[in-house]
């Protein structure tokens, strides 16, 4: 599958108090994930973070594969985080930079997960800083194709955000990856498109926004 | 309730999460919330569980994932509370 799906949460822009009761959090976590949360290599993330982290890794799956099965619907208990390692020596640090941007995740402070969505098997990333989740997801384990950004913006207006996002993720493909002529536009699904001269590029792209914090994902090729 | 009186609770229970105050002031049926009103999909467990507040009903993420537009939250609503 020629896709990718990314999400970030600000964790400033969460509702702590509310993300602990039972009733908001069973809506988010199958019984199995908060089995998962018992395991002691989870006593380095709090409860609240826990359950935005898993909530990231289900929307990016969802956006995953909502570029393949348009009529997909999200479910979020469905979309079961079965796996989740944290890296030796893991804390949460602040995010400390106006912007970050990188391919793979090689520096071995992320996260490595596995959904299970039905017959779907999928695998992620994730990013955790005292300001926010990242979290990215492929159907391969192998994530050295895939690039990714964050970064921190100014405004919380969903048309600012919107705006800022793909303005980021054109710059890294026009400055880094000396790509010319490329928009981006949404399809009549809502997925974004990245266009070269008008045309779809095949290249698969992801946004995401959240309070002051905004983020893209793209995958230039499969390598397997 | 009818439809339209859960459509008029059903703004107060959206309105924290839009800053798309026109939109909010006009919407009907067919107004997608993520797409019209601009709402993250980080607030949308939210909206369920202030609409269950609002209704005194229970709302499983199985049918909550139907709520993507007015007139399907409406539809779910409508059938909690018979």
């Amino acid at each position: 599958m020629i896709s990718t799906g990314n999400d970030i949460i600000s964790l400033n822009a969460i509702n702590v108090a509310r993300t602990k009761q039972p009733r908001f959090y069973s809506k988010i976590l199958s019984g199995n994930e908060r089995s998962l949360y018992d395991e002691p290599q989870f006593t380095a993330i709090p409860f609240e973070i826990f359950v935005w982290l898993l909530w990231s890794i289900k929307e990016s799956a969802y956006k995953f594969l909502k570029r393949i099965d348009q009529k997909l619907i999200f479910t979020p208990v469905k979309f079961e985080v079965t796996q989740l390692e944290i890296p030796a020596g893991f804390s949460i640090i602040n995010f400390g930079q106006h912007e970050t941007e990188g391919i793979d995740f090689a520096d071995g402070s992320a996260l490595k997960g596995t959904i299970a969505i039905g017959t779907y098997k999928l695998y992620s990333r994730s990013l955790i800083y005292k300001q926010l989740i990242l979290s990215v997801v492929d159907d391969n384990k192998n994530f050295d194709t895939t690039c990714w950004g964050i970064k921190s913006i100014s405004s919380t207006a969903p048309d600012t955000q919107s705006a800022a996002v793909r303005g980021f993720l054109l710059n890294r493909l026009q400055n880094a990856l000396g790509f010319k002529d490329i928009t981006i536009n949404k399809n009549p699904d809502g997925i974004p498109v990245l266009l070269q001269a008008s045309k779809d590029t095949g290249i698969p792209v992801s946004l995401s926004h959240h309070d002051c914090v905004i983020a893209y994902c793209f995958k230039l090729a499969n390598q397997d | 309730m009818t439809r339209q009186e859960i459509l008029t609770e059903l703004k107060k229970v959206i309105a924290p999460y839009t800053t798309n105050k026109e939109m909010l002031a006009n919407i009907n049926e067919d107004t997608d919330l993520i797409r019209d009103l601009k709402i993250n999909s980080a607030n949308l467990v939210d909206i369920i569980i202030d609409a269950e507040a609002q209704y005194n009903i229970e709302i499983d993420y199985d049918v909550a994932d139907k709520m993507m537009n007015v007139g399907t939250c409406i539809d779910v609503i409508s059938e909690r509370l018979k």
